[in-house]
C-alpha cells in the first residue's frame, strides 16, 4: 500500500504542477490570431461585396480605437458620431491615453492586446502590431489612394517597405491658409513692442536689447518683479534650451542636427551654438534670465507665463498656448506674445516656419487584432471625402456655420460654441478627427479646411489690441512675421527619423541629451571668465559620447529618403 | 529524553537525519488532507506570482524584442550587465542610490521612533490624536503632489522655506535650493520624513501599547524620571519591533526611490539626483531595451537579498531578534 500511495501522491503532485503551469500559460499570446484575422478578412470582404450587391443596407459595427493622448469621452448623444453611425453604421469605442505613452505601449505589446485602430507609433510598427495597408487601400479605398497619391512612397516603413500608418497631417490641397503659427520662435510680449513703437526685430541682439530696455524701465509688472527671459528645460520639453542655435543660422527645425547638402551633423558643440549660449551667459550676468529657469518644472513655467511677468522666451507656440489663453481670460492681451523669427545677422534669411510634414508617429494604423480591416478601411475611405471633412472641421451647415456667397462663416454665437470645450464634447468629433486622415489647405470650393484659418473668420475674431499690433506692422495675421516657407527638402525633417529602439544611435542621442541638460545650464550660469572652461569640458564630453553612431544613422536614413522618396 | 537526544543528533548530522525521517505515508496524507487542500491555492498563488515571473529574468541575457517568441530571441550573454557596469555613470548612480537609500533609512527610523516616544508621553488624548492625524496624512499623497509642494515651498519667489529663513535672519538672500547638488540629498531625505514619519510611527505606537503598564509603575516606584522610563522601559519594549523593521528595510536600501529624484531633479543637480531606477528608465525602458531594464532589476535584487541576509546574520550574531 505504501508504495502505491506514494505513487499516487507523486502523480497528483505532477497533475497539480502541470495545472499551475497551464494556468500560467493562459495569459500568453494567442497564436491562432493571425489565422482568425485572415478568415475574418475573407468573410469581411464577402460581406461587403454582398452589401454592394444588395444596395445600401447599413450594418452597424463597432470599432475600438486607442488614441495616443489624453482626452475626454464624447457624450453618448454626440451629434457627429450619431451622424456617422446613421450613415455608415460605424460606432466607436475610444480608449484615451492615461499616463505614460511608452509604458502603455509596452503593456499593449507584451499582451498583444490591441484594439482595432491605434495611434501610429514606431514602437508598435516594430512590434508588428499593424497590418500592411497598401493592398487594402488599392482594392477598397480609391479616395484614400487619391488623397495620399503624392505621398505614397513617404508612407512606407523604411524597414520593410509596407504602409502601416495613415498619417493625419501633412497632405495639402489648394491654398494653404494659416492664421496661427504653432512652431518654435523667440516670443516677445506685445507690450514690449508697443512700448518702443513697434520696431522691426530681426536679430538676436535687437531682441535682447528690447527686453533689457523694457525691464530697466519697468522693473515690476503688476507688483511682481519683471522676468526678462525664460528657458524651459524640463523632462522631454527640452527644446527651449537645445534648439535655438539651428534657427539662428537660418536653418529649419531638424531636431538635434543641422543638414547641409544632405549631410547631417550635430550642432550642440559647434561655434554658432557657443555664440548663443555665451550670449545667454552675458544676459544672466545682467540679471535678465530668470534665476529659477533651470530648476522649474512645466507647471511653474506656465504659472510664470500666465502671470504676465515674463517678457520673452524661446519655445514652441503649442507648448505655452494655455498660458496665453489664461492671459486673454484675465484681459491682459498686451501680455500675450508675438513670435519672432530671429537670426544672428540681417544677412541670414529666417526659416522657422515650415510646411507641415507627414508624420508617421501619428494618425491611425489598423491592428492585427482587427476583426474586419476591410470595413475599417472602407469607413476611412468614406470619411476622407469632402462632405465628411466639412462636417468634421466646420460642423453642420446652418447649425455650426453659415454660408454667405459661397464663403463659410460663423455667427458670434457659433464662434463661442466652437471654443467651448463642453459644447465640443456633444457636437464635435474632435479626438477622432485629429487622428483621421484629413484634408488640409482648402476645399474644392475655396473655403479653408480649418475654420480658424478662414481669413474672414480670423479677422472677425481679432481683439482690438491685436488689430492695432497687426496694423502697425501692416500684416494680416501673426504668421506674417515669418518668411514664407520654401518647399520642404525631400528628407525633411530629420527629427522624424526613427533611431531604432536600443541601437547605438539611440544611446548616443540619449547621452547627448544628458550632457546638454547638464552642461548648458552650468555654462549659462557660470561667471563669464569660467564660461570657456565649462564649454571646453562640455565639448570634450560630447566627443567621448558615440555621436558618430547617431550622425551615421541619420545620414543613412537621409540618403534612404532621398533615394526612395524622390519622384 | 531519548527523543530529544535523537533530534539533536539529527540536526548535527543531516545525512543520518534523512534515514530517521518519518516516512510520508498514505495515512499521514489522509489525516492531513484538509491542510494539504487548504495550502493548494496558496501554492498556486506563489508559483504563479513569485516563481513564474522569475522566468522573465532570462530577458536580461537576450536582446529582447517584444512580440517574438522565446525561441526567436537573440541571446547575448552578459552584454546588458556589461553595459550597465561599464557605463561612466554607473558608479555615480550607485553612489546616489545607496546614499539616498541610507539617508532615508536612518532618518526614517530615527524620526519615527522619536515621534512615537514623544507621542506616547502626551497624556491629552485629543491633542495626541490631532498630532498623529496631521503627521500621517501626507502619506496618502502621491509623490507627484508631494514634489509639487516641495518645489513650490523651495521656490525663491514665494517659497515658504526661503520666506521663513529670511524672516529669521538666517539667510540674507533667498537660496535656490534645487540648483545645488549638495542640498539635494537633504531635500530628498526631508521630503521622505515629511511624507512618511507619521505613518511609520503607527507600528511603534502599537508596540508601545503592548508594554505591560506594571513595568512603568515599578519604574516610577523606583524613582525613574520620564526620560529614564523612556530609556529603560519603552525603548527596550519596542526593541524587537525596531530590529525586525530595520532588517526588512535594509533589504530595500536600493529602493531609494524614483519619483522624487525624477521629478525634483534637473540638469544642475543630475550628478546627485540620478538613481539606478532613473538610469534604467533612460537607457532601458525609454529605449525599448527591456533586457537592460531587467538586468538592472536583477542587480538590485541580488544586492538587496545579500544585504538582507547580512543584516539578518549580524543580528543573529548579536543575539538579537531576526527575520529568517
Amino acid at each position: 500500500m505504501g508504495g502505491k500511495s506514494k505513487r499516487t501522491f507523486k502523480l497528483s503532485l505532477i497533475t497539480l504542477l502541470s495545472l499551475s503551469f497551464a494556468l500560467a500559460g493562459c495569459g500568453g499570446n494567442n497564436n491562432g490570431n493571425t489565422k482568425d484575422n485572415a478568415k475574418a478578412e475573407e468573410t469581411g470582404a464577402a460581406q461587403t461585396a454582398g452589401a454592394a450587391d444588395t444596395g445600401d443596407k447599413i450594418e452597424p459595427f463597432n470599432i475600438s480605437v486607442f488614441l495616443g493622448e489624453a482626452g475626454q469621452q464624447p457624450t453618448p448623444d454626440n451629434k457627429i458620431y450619431k451622424k456617422i453611425k446613421d450613415e455608415t453604421g460605424a460606432s466607436f469605442n475610444f480608449e484615451f491615453l492615461a499616463g505614460d505613452i511608452n509604458q502603455k505601449l509596452g503593456v499593449m505589446i507584451a499582451g498583444q492586446d490591441y484594439p482595432d485602430m491605434m495611434t501610429g507609433n514606431t514602437k508598435l510598427t516594430a512590434a508588428g502590431a499593424y497590418i500592411p495597408l497598401e493592398d487594402l487601400i488599392e482594392e477598397h479605398a480609391p479616395n484614400l489612394k487619391a488623397h495620399y497619391a503624392e505621398y505614397w512612397n513617404m508612407m512606407k516603413d523604411p524597414n520593410d517597405g509596407h504602409i502601416y500608418i495613415l498619417p493625419n497631417y501633412g497632405v495639402y490641397n489648394g491654398k494653404v491658409n494659416s492664421a496661427w503659427y504653432s512652431g518654435p520662435a523667440f516670443w516677445i510680449q506685445k507690450a514690449v513692442l508697443k512700448e518702443f513703437g513697434y520696431p522691426q526685430v530681426k536679430t538676436l541682439d535687437e531682441y535682447f536689447d528690447l527686453i533689457e530696455k523694457y525691464k530697466e524701465k519697468y522693473p515690476k509688472i503688476d507688483g511682481s518683479p519683471t522676468i526678462g527671459f525664460e528657458i524651459l528645460n524640463y523632462d522631454w520639453k527640452n527644446w527651449g534650451l537645445f534648439n535655438a542655435p539651428q534657427h539662428l543660422i537660418g536653418h529649419p527645425n531638424d531636431g538635434g542636427v543641422v543638414v547641409k547638402d544632405g549631410v547631417a551633423e550635430i550642432f550642440a558643440d559647434k561655434d554658432y551654438a557657443k555664440q548663443y549660449y555665451q550670449k545667454l551667459n552675458e544676459l544672466n550676468q545682467k540679471g535678465l534670465i530668470d534665476k529659477e529657469t533651470f530648476v522649474q518644472n512645466y507647471d511653474q513655467y506656465m504659472a510664470k507665463l500666465s502671470s504676465g511677468t515674463v517678457l520673452g522666451m524661446f519655445d514652441q507656440h503649442w507648448n505655452f498656448n494655455a498660458a496665453e489663453d489664461s492671459l486673454t481670460t484675465q484681459g491682459k492681451i498686451e501680455r500675450t506674445y508675438v513670435g519672432l523669427p530671429l537670426v544672428y545677422d540681417k544677412a541670414t534669411k529666417d526659416y522657422y516656419r515650415d510646411l507641415a510634414v507627414l508624420n508617421l508617429n501619428n494618425g491611425f494604423g489598423i491592428s492585427i487584432n482587427a476583426k474586419d480591416p476591410v470595413k475599417i478601411i472602407k469607413l476611412l475611405d468614406t470619411l476622407i471625402q469632402e462632405e465628411w471633412q466639412k462636417t468634421f472641421s466646420w460642423g453642420i451647415e446652418g447649425e455650426d456655420y453659415i454660408v454667405e456667397n459661397g464663403r463659410f462663416m460663423r455667427t458670434q454665437e457659433q464662434r463661442d460654441n466652437a471654443a467651448d470645450a463642453t459644447w465640443q464634447l456633444a457636437n464635435k468629433a474632435k479626438s477622432l478627427f485629429s487622428y483621421l486622415p484629413k484634408m488640409e489647405g482648402s476645399f474644392s470650393d475655396g473655403n479653408s479646411t480649418d475654420a480658424a484659418a478662414q481669413p474672414e473668420e480670423y479677422k472677425a475674431g481679432l481683439k482690438p489690441f491685436d488689430k492695432e499690433v497687426l496694423d502697425a506692422y501692416g500684416y494680416d495675421t501673426y504668421v506674417d512675421f515669418f518668411s514664407e516657407p520654401p518647399a520642404n527638402p525631400v528628407y525633411y525633417p530629420a527629427w522624424s527619423i526613427d533611431l531604432i529602439e536600443g541601437s547605438d544611435a539611440k544611446i548616443a542621442n540619449t547621452k547627448l541629451n544628458e550632457l546638454q541638460t547638464k552642461f548648458l545650464p552650468k555654462a549659462i550660469l557660470a561667471s563669464p571668465d569660467e564660461f570657456d572652461a565649462v564649454w571646453t569640458d562640455y565639448v570634450g564630453q560630447i566627443q567621448k559620447a558615440n555621436v558618430k553612431a547617431y550622425e551615421d544613422k541619420i545620414n543613412e536614413q537621409i540618403k534612404w529618403r532621398i533615394d526612395n522618396w524622390s519622384k | 529524553m531519548a527523543e530529544t537526544l535523537e533530534t539533536e543528533i539529527a540536526v548535527r548530522h543531516p545525512n543520518r537525519r534523512k534515514k530517521k525521517k518519518r516516512p510520508v505515508t498514505w495515512s499521514l496524507i489522509k489525516s492531513q488532507n484538509q491542510l494539504i487542500w487548504m495550502s493548494v491555492p496558496l501554492m498556486l498563488y506563489i508559483i504563479l506570482f513569485a516563481y513564474v515571473p522569475v522566468w522573465g529574468w532570462t530577458m536580461a541575457f537576450q536582446n529582447y524584442r517584444p512580440a517574438k517568441s522565446f525561441s526567436e530571441q537573440e541571446w547575448v550573454g552578459f552584454k546588458q550587465f556589461n553595459f550597465l557596469f561599464t557605463d561612466d555613470n554607473f558608479l555615480r548612480v550607485l553612489r546616489n542610490t545607496l546614499s539616498m537609500g541610507i539617508i532615508n533609512l536612518v532618518l526614517g527610523f530615527v524620526t519615527a521612533i522619536v515621534l512615537a516616544l514623544l507621542l506616547n508621553e502626551i497624556k491629552n488624548v485629543l491633542w495626541k490624536r490631532t498630532v498623529q492625524t496631521i503627521s500621517y496624512l501626507p502619506h496618502f499623497l502621491s509623490w507627484i503632489i508631494v514634489t509639487g509642494i516641495v518645489a513650490t515651498s523651495l521656490s525663491i519667489n514665494d517659497g515658504i522655506i526661503n520666506i521663513v529663513l529670511m524672516k529669521l535672519h538666517l539667510i540674507k538672500e533667498p537660496i535656490l535650493w534645487l540648483s545645488e547638488g549638495k542640498y539635494f540629498w537633504g531635500i530628498v531625505g526631508a521630503s521622505h520624513v515629511w511624507k512618511e514619519v507619521g505613518w511609520n510611527t503607527i507600528i511603534y505606537l502599537a508596540a508601545i501599547a503592548s508594554i505591560d503598564p506594571a513595568l512603568y509603575e515599578a519604574a516610577e516606584i523606583d524613582g525613574a524620571s520620564r526620560y529614564k522610563k523612556m530609556q529603560f522601559v519603552t525603548l527596550p519594549g519596542i526593541k524587537a519591533t525596531i530590529v525586525i523593521l530595520m532588517i526588512m528595510s535594509i533589504g530595500h536600501v536600493l529602493e531609494a526611490g524614483f519619483e522624487v529624484q525624477y521629478l525634483l531633479g534637473n540638469g544642475l543637480v543630475v550628478d546627485w539626483a540620478e538613481t539606478i531606477d532613473i538610469f534604467v528608465l533612460k537607457y532601458g525602458l525609454a529605449q525599448g531595451n527591456y533586457s537592460l531594464a531587467t538586468a538592472g532589476g536583477i542587480f538590485k535584487t541580488v544586492v538587496s537579498v545579500t544585504l538582507l541576509l547580512m543584516a539578518n546574520g549580524i543580528s543573529k550574531r548579536l543575539g538579537e531578534e531576526r527575520l529568517l
